[in-house]
């Protein structure tokens, strides 16, 4: 279990110098005996150096050791580092009692109760990091809790006696010491995260270590009996930890589900969207095995999908992303239809252009041309807001006949491609509504458009790919008699190149991107009423 | 396919007039979709595209004044190359698969 006895041995050394520190106060308070807070000033070196030797031995450890180990390590590191502060926090408290004029005063018995607390705690260390199950680490956790609680009690309890006006100054001093026994026992805390985490072989909080285990134990695993190892996956934009759950026990590590923690709001939409998917469209949305929430926030555990994004997709052979492109074809064709409903509806793309404006021209402030517009002699060029409003108009005209189920945040990183299986899978589904469907393929275009690979074979895959879209699309629009694609199309695109600049840092990338996003709109705009039925959208707008 | 880049460069002193001749001639040539140049040594024909990127520059200061236009386009794709086969394919018109 445990693989590094040297490092080890710091500990001990720390642990045993930390409870004669502690154990002096608390005999120095006992015995009135000022004397012993110097002997437990004494003890503030041999810790500094057991701490230290933590830190070299942990250090050497790491430099033989594979990392599979390297979470145990750090996990005593982060144990030291914890006591290491509770050591400077005693010998505060310790400075403050030499200044004390009578110990007599003092508020003796729930003090003592606290310290007691306090070293109750450091005597478990040694037990919970030998030990094979994780209960006695989070008792120390637990620990902080309960002196917390108990402090708290005592400090109301002097702030009323403060009031009758009498030993107030002895009231203080022991309302002094109790807040800074209050603050010691966070370093409890630390501590049993980092048993936790060296354990389960990862970082993780307390808090989150606890809805972690409702979720899992709904799946009845168990995480004290250490079958399960988790690890770092990433995060969302949206701020939420994405975690992998593994089981540890089988040879292959194979990944069972994944955690995602973070803002209620957003996770329970994401659960929602989910689950939508399961009633409309079944198989293509993962499974949610728990939802737990807390406050103001969240935690989902759901199936791990298996698959490759797009993106990876485009950097293998030719075959490999055409098989994907068919099946998601395939797929698309089969949920449109599946979830049609005859009911007008518009994406409402220049309403959803004009609300991002703001966030693109942050970005990139040139490209903001104010109201005025620009003027090369008789010719001239209309303010992005213009160009909207008028393009807004001929939106109006434009409602597809049919509304579907679309996945609504249609990214090519949302998509997952399994070529063993031959399917595909949706994922982040928190924006999923009955829309038109040019609203996902137009996304889903730019979204290839604005990778930022310039391998000229990758782009010529990405261009290949988005004008297939556009022509799945097209083919699809044809067979349901919808004449207006080309024209919902040449808007969409125009919100998704001109929005998605604000993710593009490189200025030439965002340039050609808002230039094809502002000829789409002028296009429409400038074309006589009777040629619009007959729009068709420039193919050429997707090469580089 | 791939060829050096071929330049062509010309300056000269020109009056009203025949400034707006040149420019007229590359108007014409950008309608039609082909612009010749050529010199002494060689010949060179640009196919325009139906979009181009066009950048204005103009500059003014105490001594000089100037006025820059640059038109850019990228090439037609090579129809041959294997790799640049589309990746959609009509599935009811099996003519058209290749």
């Amino acid at each position: 279990m445990n693989h590094f006895p040297e490092v080890y041995e710091s500990l001990r050394f720390l642990l045993i110098d930390l409870q004669k520190q502690l154990q002096a106060i608390y005999d120095g308070i006992a015995e009135n005996d000022p004397s012993l807070f110097l002997k437990s000033l004494e003890r503030i070196d041999y810790i500094e150096n057991a701490h230290l030797s933590l830190l070299n031995r942990s250090y050497n450890s790491s430099l033989r050791q594979d990392r599979e180990y390297q979470a145990q390590l750090q996990g005593f590191e982060h144990i030291s580092y914890s006591l290491h502060h509770l050591s400077s926090q005693l010998e505060a408290l310790c400075f403050q009692l030499e200044q004390c004029k009578s110990l007599k005063l003092l508020q003796k018995k729930r003090i003592f109760a606290a310290l007691e607390d306090l070293n109750k705690g450091l005597l478990l260390i040694e037990p919970a990091v030998e030990s094979e199950e994780l209960t006695l680490s989070i008792d120390i956790c637990q620990l902080q809790g309960r002196i917390e609680k108990s402090c708290r009690q005592q400090l109301d309890r002097y702030q009323d006696n403060l009031k009758t006006g009498q030993y107030s100054q002895a009231l203080m001093q022991s309302s002094f010491i109790v807040r800074d026994i209050l603050n010691m026992a966070d370093a409890l805390l630390k501590v049993g995260e980092g048993i936790i985490s060296g354990k389960l072989g990862q970082f993780i909080q307390i808090d989150r270590y606890q809805t972690l285990e409702a979720s899992l134990s709904e799946l009845d695993y168990d995480l004290t009996e250490q079958s399960i190892n988790i690890h770092s996956m990433g995060e969302t934009k949206s701020g939420c930890t994405i975690s992998g759950v593994t089981s540890a026990s089988e040879a292959q590590e194979e990944i069972l589900a994944i955690f995602k923690q973070g803002r209620k709001d957003k996770l329970l939409e994401e659960k929602i969207g989910i689950e939508s998917w399961h009633e409309k469209f079944p198989g293509i949305a993962p499974e949610v095995y728990s939802y737990q929430k807390q406050g103001d926030k969240a935690a989902l555990l759901f199936e791990y999908l298996t698959g490759k994004t797009f993106d990876k997709l485009l950097l293998e052979d030719r075959q490999a992303l055409q098989s994907g492109l068919n099946r998601l074809f395939a797929t698309l064709s089969e949920i449109w239809q599946a979830t049609e409903k005859s009911k007008p509806i518009s994406a409402n793309f220049m309403r959803q252009l004009q609300k991002r404006l703001k966030s693109v021209y942050a970005v990139h402030p040139e490209f903001n041309l104010k109201s005025k517009g620009l003027r090369i002699g008789d010719a001239q060029q209309a303010s992005l807001e213009q160009l909207i409003k008028q393009a807004a108009k001929l939106e109006e005209k434009f409602e597809v006949a049919n509304a579907v189920y679309i996945h609504g945040d249609f990214n090519v990183d949302n998509i997952l491609y399994d070529a063993d299986k031959d399917d595909i899978s949706f994922i982040d589904l928190h924006r999923s509504e009955y829309l038109d469907y040019t609203q996902d393929l137009s996304v889903l275009m730019v979204s290839f458009y604005r990778l930022t690979n310039y391998d000229p074979k990758v782009r010529q895959r990405i261009r290949l790919t988005i004008e297939a879209i556009y022509d799945f699309g097209a083919d699809y629009a044809e067979q349901n008699n919808d004449n207006d694609y080309a024209k919902r199309m040449a808007l969409g695109l125009a919100r998704s190149f001109i929005s998605s600049t604000r993710f593009v840092l490189d200025k030439e990338h965002a340039k050609s991107m808002l230039f094809k996003g502002r000829y789409l709109l002028e296009q429409l705009i400038n074309l006589p009423k009777k040629e619009l039925p007959n729009y068709q959208l420039p193919k050429e707008l997707f090469r580089d | 396919m791939a060829k050096k880049p071929q330049y062509f460069e010309h300056e000269s002193l020109q009056d009203k007039e025949s400034v707006v001749n040149y420019l007229k001639a590359l108007s014409k040539g950008i309608e039609k979709g082909e612009i010749l140049l050529s010199d002494d040594e060689d010949t060179q024909i640009l196919n325009t595209s139906e979009l181009t990127q066009m950048s204005i520059k103009a500059s003014k200061t105490k001594k000089e004044q100037s006025l820059r236009i640059k038109l850019s386009w990228t090439n037609d794709t090579d129809d041959d190359d294997p790799d640049n086969a589309p990746l959609f394919i009509k599935a009811k018109k099996p003519k058209k698969k290749k």
